[in-house]
Order: C-alpha cells, then sequence, then structure tokens
C-alpha cells in the first residue's frame, strides 16, 4: 500500500453543471478526465491523500480582498461562491492541522481578479487566493506569505490585490506579456511605494521547457523565499505551461510541474488555468498530486511525451541564465519607487479592460502615505455600466487613523457623488457597502 | 416458495418464505470446514414443514469466499497488469507470480503503446513451472477499452483453468482495487465452483429445482451461473443480508439508521429515503481495498458481551469480550449483565449477574446500581458518538455539482431499526441517547435470513461513448464497437437500458418496467479551438435494488 509522507488534503469540484459557455475553454468537461484519472489512479486510497468537499464562501470572505460593483451577487454567481469556499476549506485542514498540505483542485480560476471587480477578466471573477490568505489573515492575524504564481498567464489581479502588501511577497513566472495575455508582468512592475521588491515578475521566453523552467525556479525563486522566510507558501498552480496547452506557447511537462511543486513545498496549491483538459490536466493534476504528498512520481507522464522535440534551444537557456542573474536584484535591491505623490497619497490612474466580459473601467487609486502603517486604499472606479464608485480598503496592518479616515470618507460617500461605496476596514473587520 | 440461507460466524439461519408468511426457519450451528453439510442441514430442517417441489427460489449468503480468503485458503494466481505511466504498479502486487507489462491505455481508452503478447512467453512458463493454472489480467483504464486484456487472457488460455479480466469484475474506475478484485476473484475461483457443484448436486439428492441466487455485500443477488464466473462478489455478505432484512420486514421510505447489536460489536448502516447507502468504491478484503460493490457499514466495538472493567481506576465497556455475559455462563462481567442489574433485560442466570457487576462496582467504590448505570451509559456514549462520526462523514461526502452542494442533501435519521439479540432489550436505552423512535422488527433474530431470501438480485451496467474518437464500451458485457459520430445521448440511454433489459433475461432474471434504473446520463462537449469535436457520453444503469415483497405484519 502507498503511503504519501505528508498528509494531503484535496478539494476536488469539477461544477460539472457550469461553464462560462458551451464552447469555452473553462467549461463543465475542464475537470472531467482528471476525476476519471484520479479515480484510475486510486489516489484517494493512498493512506494520508483524503478528498474534501468545497465550503460555499460568504459576501464578507469575498469583500476582504475585493470592491466589487455595484454589488458583490452581481459580480459572483454560485460558482464562484463555492470555488472561493473550495480554498477556504484548502486553507482550513492546513491551518487547523487536520493535514499538513492541501491543493484545491476548484473551479472557476481567480488570479486574474483584481481589487476591484465589475466582472470577469481572464475568465476571472473573484481572485480566490486572496479570498483565502485574507480569510487565513483574518483567522489567524497578519502571516507573512509568499504566493508563487506558475500559472503560464502573468497573475495581474494577485500582483494588483498585493501591490501595496509589504508582508505578501508575489512572484509570478510566465510566459512574456509580450507574447501573450494579458501583455503585462515585467521586471519593472516589483511592487508599490509601500511594498517595494514584493513582487517579482519573471517573464519567460516562449518554448521554455523542463530545465530552463526549473532552473529559473532554482535561481530566482528559491534564494528569494529562503530569504522572505513566509509563514506560508501558495502555489497558483496554473497547468497551460504545458506543451499541449492551446492557448499558450510554453513547453513544461507534468513530470516539470511535480518537480516544480516538490521544489516549492506549497501548504497550499491552488488549481488557476490550464485548457488542455485531456493531454495535459489529467497528468499534471496527478504529479502535483502526488508531489505535494511525498508520493513517488517519477512514473506520472503524458502518453504521447516526446522530450526531443519540446527540448529548448541554446538561446533559450542562455536568455533564461542571464535573466536568473538579473532577477533576485528586484527583490535584493528594489529600485527607487517612481510611485506619483500628490497632497499624501500615491497615486495611480488606470484604465481596465475586461475581456471575458467586454468592460472597461476607469480607476484612480490612492494609497494614503501614512507613516504608521501600509496605508488606507481608497479607489475611485467607473464603467459604461456602472456609475462612479467608491471602495475603502483599510489593511490588515492597519491603523487606527486610516480607520478612521476610511469611516468618514464612507459615511460620506454619498454626499460625496458615489453611486456606490463599500469599506473594507480589516482591523474593525467591517465590511459593508453605504445605502 | 422462496428460501434464505445466511450462513453466519457462529450460526446459520434459514427461513422459508410463502406469500410474504414465513412459514418455517431454522438455526444450526456452522461448520467452516464443512459449510455444505451445514447448509443441507439448515434445509433439511426447513424442509421438514415444507415441501421441496415447491420451492422456486433458494438464496444464499454464504460466508465461503471470505472465509477461504481469511484463513489464507486461496489458490495461488498469476497476474499480469498492464499499468503505462503512472503511479508505481508494484504498490498493488499480490501472489508470487505478479508481472508487470508494457502497454498504455489512456483515459479514453486511446491505446499509445501496445501490450506485446508475445513478451509474456517467459513469465507465463515461470507460471507454468509453478503450477499455476488461475490467471488474473489487469490494464489501466480497460474499462475504456479491454481489447489488451482480452489479449493477453487468449494467450493464457491455453495453460488456464480459469482467467479473470478487470473489466469484467467491476464497471469502475481504480486500477489498485481493480486489481486486488481479480486476485481475489481468480484465487477463490476453484473453491467457490467445487462448493457451486456439491450444492446442486445435494439439491438435487433432495429433489428440489430451484433457481439458487448468491447473495452479495450491496444486498442484491446474482445467480449461481454468474457467481461462478465472479465468486469475488459473494465475500461480506452477512452485513447486507441483515439490512435487507429489516427492510423486508417493514417499509422504511425515510431516511433510517440501521444497528445490528451483536455479541462483540454493532454494525451500522444507513437509509437514505429508504434505500440503503453503499461505499463509494467497494469493501476491503484486510488491507487490499476492492471495487467490490457494498453497503457502507461500519463495526463499533460495543455489543452485548462487551467486557466491563475497571482499569486505572476508569470504568470501561468494550471493545473486547472475554466469551459471552456470565448471565449466559460467561467468566466475566458484560454488558448484558449491566442491562439486567437495571432491569432492563430478563437474561439468563440474573444472579450471576448481579455477582459479577456487583465486583466491578466494589472497586469503584460504587454500588451494583450505580456501576450498571455507568457502564451501560458508557456504552450508549460511546454508541452515539460513533454513529455521529459515521454520520458526519457521510455527510461531508464529496460532490462534484453546484446543484449538490447548493441543496445540501444531508442524512437525517427519522427513525432506528434494530436488530441482533440484545437489540430488543437496548431500544427503550437508544431511544433516550439518540432521541429517535426505535424499531424492532418482528422476527429479528432470524431477520438477516429474511433478507437474503427476500432480496432481489441486482445487475448494473456502464457505457462510455467518445463520439469523437467513435467508441462505444460496455466493460461488463465485453463490448467495445465504433459509434457513429452523431449518436446523442438519448440513444445512449435507450441503448443501455435495453442490453440491461436483455443481459438480465439472459441471466434469468425477472425485471418489471420500472425496475431498471437510469443512475447516471451525463453528455459533455468536447471542445477542440473552439469548435466542438463530439460529446463524452457516460450512462449508467441498474437494475434497482430492493426487496421482492415485505412480510404481511
Amino acid at each position: 500500500m502507498l503511503t504519501a509522507q505528508s498528509s494531503l488534503g484535496i478539494i476536488f469540484f469539477p461544477a460539472f453543471d457550469w461553464a462560462i459557455s458551451p464552447t469555452h475553454p473553462e467549461r463543465e468537461e475542464r475537470l472531467l478526465y482528471t476525476q476519471d484519472q484520479f479515480r484510475e489512479e486510486g489516489i484517494f486510497d493512498i493512506e494520508g491523500i483524503r478528498e474534501y468537499r468545497p465550503l460555499v464562501a460568504e459576501e464578507k470572505d469575498i469583500m476582504r480582498a475585493h470592491f466589487c460593483f455595484p454589488g458583490v451577487q452581481s459580480v459572483c454567481t454560485d460558482s464562484h461562491f463555492i470555488s472561493a469556499g473550495g480554498v477556504i476549506r484548502a486553507a482550513q485542514l492546513v491551518m487547523q492541522k487536520e493535514r499538513q498540505r492541501a491543493f484545491a483542485v476548484v473551479r472557476p480560476p481567480g488570479h486574474h481578479a483584481m481589487r476591484t471587480v465589475h466582472g470577469s477578466r481572464g475568465f476571472c471573477n473573484i481572485n480566490i487566493e486572496a479570498v483565502m490568505i485574507e480569510w487565513i489573515r483574518e483567522h489567524y492575524g497578519n502571516l507573512r506569505v509568499a504566493v508563487i504564481d506558475t500559472d503560464c498567464h502573468h497573475g495581474d489581479g494577485t500582483q494588483d490585490i498585493y501591490w501595496h502588501d509589504p508582508d505578501v511577497l508575489f512572484i509570478s513566472l510566465h510566459q512574456d506579456g509580450r507574447t501573450i495575455y494579458p501583455g503585462t508582468g515585467f521586471p519593472s512592475e516589483s511592487g508599490g511605494p509601500k511594498a517595494l521588491g514584493r513582487t517579482i515578475n519573471v517573464p519567460m521566453p516562449p518554448r521554455t521547457s523542463d530545465e530552463g523552467y526549473l532552473m529559473t525556479v532554482e535561481r530566482i525563486v528559491m534564494p528569494i523565499l529562503d530569504h522572505f522566510k513566509p509563514d506560508l507558501i501558495i502555489n497558483s498552480a496554473g497547468q497551460d505551461n504545458h506543451f499541449s496547452d492551446p492557448i499558450t506557447n510554453m513547453n513544461f511537462t507534468a513530470q516539470g510541474y511535480a518537480k516544480l511543486t516538490q521544489m516549492l513545498k506549497p501548504d497550499i496549491a491552488v488549481l488557476e488555468g490550464g485548457y488542455a483538459i485531456k493531454g495535459a490536466l489529467p497528468y499534471v493534476n496527478l504529479g502535483i498530486s502526488l508531489a505535494l504528498a511525498g508520493v513517488d512520481f517519477s512514473a506520472v507522464q503524458e502518453p504521447d511525451l516526446d522530450r526531443e522535440k519540446i527540448r529548448e534551444q541554446k538561446s533559450t537557456i542562455d536568455y533564461l541564465s542571464a535573466l536568473c542573474d538579473q532577477l533576485p536584484e528586484v527583490y535584493f535591491n528594489p529600485r527607487p519607487s517612481e510611485a506619483v505623490r500628490e497632497s499624501g497619497y500615491f497615486v495611480r490612474r488606470r484604465s481596465i479592460y475586461y475581456d471575458t466580459d467586454d468592460i472597461t473601467e476607469t480607476q484612480v487609486e490612492r494609497l494614503k502615505d501614512c507613516p504608521h502603517c501600509p496605508g488606507l486604499l481608497i479607489v475611485e472606479s467607473e464603467t459604461a455600466q456602472t456609475p462612479k464608485s467608491l471602495g475603502l480598503h483599510v489593511p490588515v496592518q492597519g491603523c487606527d487613523m486610516c480607520s478612521q479616515e476610511a469611516e468618514e470618507r464612507f459615511a460620506k460617500s454619498r454626499q460625496a457623488g458615489f453611486a456606490h461605496a463599500q469599506i473594507s476596514d480589516r482591523v474593525t473587520k467591517r465590511y459593508e457597502y453605504a445605502r | 416458495m422462496l428460501i434464505g440461507i445466511d450462513v453466519g460466524g457462529t450460526h446459520t439461519d434459514g427461513v422459508c418464505i410463502r406469500d410474504g408468511r414465513v412459514e418455517a426457519m431454522a438455526k444450526v450451528p456452522t461448520d467452516h470446514d464443512n459449510l455444505l453439510a451445514t447448509i443441507t442441514e439448515a434445509l433439511c430442517a426447513i424442509l421438514k414443514d415444507c415441501k421441496g417441489a415447491e420451492i422456486r427460489t433458494i438464496n444464499l449468503s454464504t460466508t465461503l469466499s471470505t472465509n477461504s480468503i481469511v484463513t489464507g485458503h486461496t489458490e495461488k494466481v498469476g497476474m499480469f497488469v498492464i499499468p503505462g505511466p503512472g503511479l508505481d504498479a508494484s504498490a498493488y502486487a499480490l501472489g508470487s507470480q505478479y508481472h508487470i507489462l508494457s502497454g498504455c491505455v489512456d483515459h479514453r481508452g486511446a491505446i499509445s503503446a501496445k501490450a506485446r503478447v508475445d513478451q509474456i512467453k517467459p513469465m507465463a512458463k515461470r507460471c507454468r513451472e509453478e503450477g499455476i493454472r488461475v490467471y488474473g489480467v489487469v490494464g489501466k483504464f480497460c474499462t475504456r477499452n479491454p481489447e489488451q486484456e482480452m489479449a493477453i487472457a487468449e494467450a493464457l488460455a491455453p495453460q488456464a483453468d480459469f482467467v479473470t479480466q478487470g473489466h469484467r469484475v467491476s464497471e469502475s474506475l481504480n486500477f489498485g482495487r481493480r486489481i486486488s478484485t481479480v486476485y481475489y476473484n481468480s484465487a477463490v475461483w476453484r473453491t467457490f465452483n467445487a462448493f457451486a457443484d456439491a450444492l446442486e448436486q445435494s439439491l438435487k439428492d433432495l429433489n428440489i429445482q430451484a433457481d439458487i441466487n448468491i447473495v452479495k455485500a450491496d444486498g442484491g443477488t446474482m445467480p449461481l451461473k454468474l457467481a461462478r464466473e465472479i465468486p469475488v462478489q459473494s465475500i461480506f455478505s452477512g452485513p447486507a443480508a441483515s439490512v435487507m432484512g429489516i427492510l423486508s420486514t417493514t417499509a422504511v421510505t425515510e431516511d433510517a439508521l440501521i444497528l445490528d447489536i451483536g455479541g462483540t460489536t454493532t454494525d451500522i448502516a444507513v437509509l437514505l429515503d429508504g434505500v440503503p447507502l453503499l461505499e463509494r468504491d467497494g469493501i476491503s478484503i484486510g488491507e487490499h481495498p476492492t471495487l467490490v460493490r457494498a453497503l457502507k457499514v461500519e463495526s463499533i466495538g460495543i455489543g452485548g458481551d462487551s467486557f466491563i472493567s475497571s482499569r486505572d481506576g476508569q470504568l470501561r465497556v468494550g471493545p473486547d469480550r472475554h466469551g459471552p455475559c456470565m448471565a449466559a455462563g460467561g467468566p466475566a462481567p458484560a454488558l448484558m449483565d449491566a442491562m439486567n442489574v437495571l432491569g432492563h433485560a430478563a437474561f439468563g442466570d440474573r444472579e450471576r449477574s448481579a455477582k459479577g457487576i456487583k465486583e466491578v462496582a466494589m472497586i469503584q467504590g460504587l454500588s451494583a446500581r450505580e456501576c450498571a448505570e455507568q457502564a451501560v451509559s458508557l456504552a450508549m456514549d460511546i454508541l452515539k458518538k460513533k454513529v455521529d462520526a459515521f454520520l458526519a462523514a457521510i455527510n461531508a461526502r464529496p460532490v462534484y455539482t453546484i446543484q449538490e452542494i447548493l441543496e445540501d442533501r444531508l442524512v437525517r435519521p427519522a427513525s432506528i431499526q434494530v436488530i441482533g439479540g440484545p437489540a430488543v432489550a437496548m431500544s427503550p436505552l437508544l431511544e433516550e441517547t439518540f432521541g429517535l423512535p426505535v424499531v424492532a422488527p418482528k422476527h429479528a433474530e432470524v431477520a438477516n435470513a429474511i433478507g437474503a431470501c427476500l432480496t432481489r438480485p441486482t445487475q448494473s451496467l456502464v457505457l462510455t461513448v467518445d463520439t469523437s474518437r467513435g467508441s462505444f464500451t460496455v466493460p461488463g458485457l465485453g463490448i467495445h464497437k465504433t459509434v457513429k459520430r452523431t449518436y446523442t445521448l438519448e440513444e445512449a440511454v435507450h441503448d443501455a437500458t435495453t442490453m440491461l433489459r436483455a443481459e438480465l433475461d439472459r441471466q434469468g432474471i425477472p425485471a418489471e418496467d420500472g425496475d431498471i434504473q437510469v443512475i447516471q446520463a451525463d453528455a459533455f462537449n468536447m471542445v477542440e479551438g473552439h469548435y466542438t469535436i463530439g460529446r463524452n457520453i457516460r450512462v449508467r444503469c441498474q437494475m434497482r435494488p430492493g426487496v421482492i415483497t415485505t412480510l404481511a405484519s
């Protein structure tokens, strides 16, 4: 009988009755073959691996991480509450020490969802990792968390949510944004003025395969993790770096994913993208699960794998090697911030496009330059559908002054002409919309 | 006239039922070394009151296969497995001739590497040299494409008396479990068939010409002819016979808890809307999980003979048993003795009970009555905790659709059905502990034999279609053929139910219209690059489990 070295809880929720649309990659069938593979391999018969059902997240769970306009219900379907509930369950299992590790194999995914949500971006409405991390910090205090995003696409949503948070290290490894959605994730994006060097972006050239990918993790991610010493490591385990993925151009394998997991040793892994549902997901999910549990994964392999065909060229390895020399500097010696400061607030003016739902948002973000805490975050946002809305977020490390200012602004939001206003005060645990 | 015989660990019970009434019943001691003699004895005891010629069917729940496995009296099996990539197949090794072959079938049933028949020659030779005559062949995902298994089985046929193929023992996915299921099937094949031969002969001698069915662990039966092919399905049928006994004696239509209270243990099972809940994958044989479908049953170490003692100053009840309770002449005080002292029961020698309890009470510094009260309440606490945990685990079972999460159908027993020796005496206590009405059905002492007698055959069938590949697979019937690309879910439901009905006819199992139940009918769009390339269709249907009739009250 096989035994896990680390006990593992898998929250497997395929949502067989939900799709964005019938032929959309994010559809009912997506985890069907993974379930077949899990069952045929009998992974839940391995001593130490157990399957759990997701919880259903509540509105306040979502509101800790997001401003949803016009409201939570209007941007979330049942599937999003359950997918978020799935990762909360994963966190619960690990934090309550019922399991040493957890893997949330749930859908829909979340890493393109930013702090402010008007709809779906890159198939994501709710950033399930952020919902989970904020659930953990609400119940277990302000832990230091590292999020390693190994989805093929830049985790721009998670980057946005933790841009100003010095206690959450976000590292995204992805196919170079010049060649793929969402077109961001360059080394110069390295965190807000209060969290410089806490965001690390590693753009990799197309056709990077196992050797290059694992070298990058070893030489960039591991030294930074060793230094940051997080209390918790979260892996946004997107599976679209796979050589068979239909919407990306990378050459990673199930073996590569398993070895990556073995190196990162995440406490919690969360499925993100990955749309080669027949040729990749069954094997990648199996590899990740076995690696998390410390079970021999050396024989996990795609039936159609041809290693020679997908090996990187020397120029790719050389390019990556140079990247490996330079990128740790982003963390260890961050460049001074170029943030714009206007009368006591750092200001960003942005236009954000929601490709899945075809919405364009205009946004002004102000971060209070507070001497006591990372600062109150004030977001003014509008779209063609939703008039000017206000979001107020007092961070988990927040101070009384920021809390008080948020309170005052919230009370006056109607007078100030906002159609909707949401306050998320992590200090007083107040999560509300203005009436 | 129907006959039910349940071979138990200590006793073998038999009943004869005509027109919904128990005509005769018998209880004889079980002789594990000669089960046939035991069965014949039970039969003869019943037949004193009934005529042999009128017997239509005999349903038999037997420990034969279980015992030969548990006592290690099984035959050597030559195993050939085709794992392909994935988990290390040596983790499932059983027996000394366990051979891992090359070849690979993926989850869609596509063969990406062929198992080579010539590869097995040296291995087959070694098996021959060891005198092995029974074999097992198991491929990963063979239920999606059984061709490789069939080819290897055919190559082994000249040197085999019997070959079990993975796709014939279960339609469910789980390679490791399938390996142990196949192994044990071949391992008990000869013993079971020798028994079946002898049984048929002895019925002939008794002038009985009846259909013989064997009770399975899932609470259904299978014809003896089929049981000869998959004897492993006859293991652990005892608890199923008991549960079906309850269903035959009372019409339960809501959620209910079933407690079968014995001497050493209490078995818990659950009815969901009156239908017994099954194990998700299958029952385990020792450390080896299998795909043998079985009712979900858990044993708790509390029974009438649970030993009452004072250890480290603490009063304890169970989980061990030191012989029968003192009231029945046993050496040490047990739960039943405490019940006697409290007047809940009036069983056997009540003075001995009082004496035994008093001894423990002295150590505890209690009166005999106080001690008995504490022991009984301790036993009830243990039962309650275990039952609550059992239900909590069922209610936390994984589900895979949003609808199921939102519905959140929880098991909430509305009653407790009890059987077994101490059941009636414990009823008031259980009622108080669980706050639920407790029902002890009539004939509780032979409920298991009644269950065996009245339970119906069960049979299931799974059809998997992948229209993009044009493949159509029914592993249980060994069907793997091509199908048109326009094949629909409606056609699949129709074909699956028609094939199941034909198979039931072939086995001589009568089925009414409502008896065939479709339990899964899913069609997933298969998309490649934004174009629908086909449908993945899965239909599972079954002969509805249940009882032939409910006894007239």
